[in-house]
């Protein structure tokens, strides 16, 4: 292993949870989630001799892991197929219910029924990142970043009504 | 229920079931196979590239071996036709290559993927198509200068007692079915193979239109 691929994999390991993160939220079976998390880190892989280290690690592996996600389409149907099941309320079996545990299922259910580049929006918001750098990642300005989270909000305070009250 | 609220907890959830690699497993995930689109265009190119690499020196060997002076004359003009194609599809690779190599904004990197698929089946469709004509034109005008007569062709033209009108008319039909029968077909095989993804692309980027 030479030393550009060694300082690669570390850094890497040090931010997988960003790749993780994305994987679940674009992808819905363990295959697929695999799948995408080797095109991930193939893809910053191969862009890493570009990498010059103006922005951080974690936010440049962001923008390769969303850009990658985003044009990621699977050839078979189980996207398909999961879309209209994530519609049917999970069985719950608990005895005695969590309020937040609910509202938390409820609000990722509507989370992960939003389109690929508002998913991208959210995911970044829900790191902290300010309007300024999200546009930066996303290409498009910081105050149209700031309307499209209004309406993202907005969507998802629906979205999670109508999942809690199924759940 | 407002996104703010439960931020730390979606973080969590968006964790959960993750197994964590190890340096050893990251190291093999980089020998592994990519099977974005671009990596598919790039194999792609490749196969077109040795395809020349192998019929421009064999089809220039016919050209030059060849007693038959239509055949030299058919297979050195392709010869040298597919010399450029090869130029044109290293170039096609150079700038895919550079493009996968960059990290863009998400918006910039729609529409440069977009342009480049696009492009790509393009140049794809003209070539089939520059061929077509060549083809078609430069065999029959060779065919009809032939000094050596085609006697099982005669013979068949004795046979079914074909006028030379209905001959042409039929040379004629013949090339336009095959005109139309393979433009329909090279674009049906286009779209199937990248349509449906630009289209899926182009919706992604209406998304981000400026309000």
């Amino acid at each position: 292993m030479d030393y550009k691929e060694k300082e690669f994999i570390q850094l890497l390991n040090q931010n997988q949870k960003i790749i993780h993160k994305v994987c679940n939220l674009y992808m819905n079976w363990q295959e697929d989630k695999e799948d995408l998390f080797q095109e991930i880190t193939l893809q910053a892989w191969k862009a890493f001799s570009q990498f010059r280290g103006e922005a951080k690690f974690s936010t440049w592996l962001y923008r390769v892991s969303l850009n990658t996600a985003i044009t990621y389409f699977r050839k078979d149907k189980k996207n398909a197929f999961i879309a209209s099941v994530s519609e049917i309320p999970e069985l719950t079996i608990q005895s005695e219910r969590d309020p937040i545990e609910d509202k938390t299922k409820a609000m990722y259910k509507a989370i992960a029924a939003l389109s690929k580049i508002d998913k991208a929006i959210v995911m970044l918001y829900l790191e902290d990142y300010s309007y300024a750098d999200i546009s930066e990642i996303i290409g498009i300005t910081a105050n149209n970043i700031a309307v499209k989270m209004n309406r993202i909000k907005v969507k998802l305070r629906e979205a999670t009504l109508k999942n809690f009250e199924r759940i | 229920m407002e996104l703010d609220d439960l931020k730390g907890l979606i973080n969590q959830k968006l964790m959960e079931g993750s197994p964590t690699m190890t340096e050893t497993n990251l190291t093999l995930l980089l020998k592994g196979k990519a099977s974005s689109v671009i990596s598919k265009i790039k194999k792609s190119l490749w196969f077109e590239i040795a395809c020349c690499a192998l019929v421009v020196p064999l089809f220039i060997g016919i050209a030059f071996f060849s007693s038959q002076s239509s055949l030299k004359i058919y297979f050195g003009l392709f010869g040298i036709i597919f010399i450029p194609f090869t130029l044109i599809f290293f170039y096609l690779l150079k700038k895919i290559k550079e493009f996968d190599q960059s990290v863009l904004p998400i918006k910039e990197n729609l529409q440069q993927l977009i342009k480049m698929l696009e492009d790509f089946t393009r140049r794809y469709f003209q070539f089939n198509m520059a061929l077509l004509p060549i083809c078609f034109l430069v065999a029959l005008f060779l065919g009809y200068n032939e000094k050596e007569p085609i006697v099982v062709l005669d013979n068949l033209i004795d046979k079914l007692k074909v006028t030379k009108s209905l001959y042409i008319g039929f040379i004629v039909g013949y090339s336009i079915a095959m005109l139309f029968g393979l433009v329909y077909l090279t674009k049906w095989y286009i779209r199937k193979l990248y349509g449906k993804y630009i289209d899926q692309l182009k919706i992604l980027l209406t998304e981000l239109k400026e309000d």
